[in-house]
């Protein structure tokens, strides 16, 4: 099986820079894993943190500008929910910077399997961390 | 269900860290990753030809891969080396580019730590600052791993 792309994105980067921007903080992160639970008001949300409803609110407009919440349009009662797409978008991402390294690694594992076969015959990689250890394999 | 713990208390900063022991000694590992026509040989996932255009290796100076996938798309890696310290750690920056050298995708850092173990090695890759530059100046903190969790999370809920 091979990827067809090794990392790049289907989202514009733009738009990645502000899911992840977002993810930087550690409190969105809070709030993002409080609204996992099911949606809930400002409020609510607030309560759990030593922190103004302001300061709050502010947070929440960052996680709205990117996507990664809505909220409801009632006057007082305005809930917060979760938008699983952009999470799941920058999770995707990840995986596949993961995976470009995995396989890269794999690659790398045997071309140097390689290399010490034929080591030997290189005279610039006789190295003398090696003989500092005394011993192959 | 206690899934705001699982997040708050994660200290990990980092987005991506992968470990792998290789049966190499280290110098042998870091000219691997270190010297063009080494690297050419095993950089990029299966079935992707890498050409190396350009790898000045030194802090401040820049390099440029040109990766063809096996269906033939084309992309192009680009980056600075910030740190080079021969034979145990290297950090650069990280980015897709298209053709002309403009970024496909965030600037990210990469560190490479190789440790001796024995006669083997292991090596530490950090990648981070998957958020823009600007992002990364104006938040000053990187984010957490349990962002995979919580989209796992979602994704069953």
């Amino acid at each position: 099986m091979v990827q067809q792309q090794p990392v790049q994105q289907q989202s514009s980067p733009d738009r990645l820079s502000t899911i992840f921007g977002a993810l930087s903080d550690p409190t969105r992160r809070a709030i993002l894993a409080r609204l996992a639970a099911g949606e809930t008001s400002v409020t609510k949300l607030a309560a759990p943190f030593e922190m103004s409803l302001p300061a709050i609110s502010k947070h929440l407009k960052v996680l709205e500008r990117a996507g990664l919440i809505a909220r409801g349009r009632e006057a007082q009662w305005r809930p917060c929910r979760l938008e699983a797409g952009p999470l799941k978008d920058a999770s995707d991402f990840l995986q596949r910077y993961r995976r470009f390294w995995e396989e890269s690694f794999d690659r790398l594992e045997d071309y140097l399997r390689e290399l010490k076969m034929r080591e030997p015959k290189i005279p610039e990689l006789k190295i003398k961390e090696q003989k500092k250890n005394g011993r192959r394999k | 269900m206690d899934a705001e713990n699982s997040v708050v208390t994660e200290p990990q900063e980092r987005v991506l860290v992968i470990e792998r022991v290789f049966d190499a000694p280290r110098a042998l590992v870091f000219k691997a990753w270190t010297e063009p026509e080494r690297m050419v040989r095993w950089f990029g996932p299966l079935g992707f030809t890498t050409t190396v255009l350009k790898a000045d290796f030194q802090p401040g100076g820049g390099y440029r891969f040109h990766m063809r996938s096996p269906e033939g798309a084309d992309h192009w890696l680009q980056g600075v080396y910030r740190e080079v310290v021969e034979p145990e750690r290297l950090i650069s920056t990280f980015c897709w580019a298209d053709a002309n050298g403009n970024p496909t995708g965030p600037e990210t850092l990469l560190t490479v730590t190789l440790d001796e173990r024995g006669a083997k090695t292991r090596l530490t890759l950090h990648q981070s600052g998957f958020e823009s530059v600007t992002a990364r100046d104006a938040h000053n903190g990187g984010w957490s791993s349990s962002l995979e969790r919580l989209a796992e999370y979602l994704a069953k809920a």
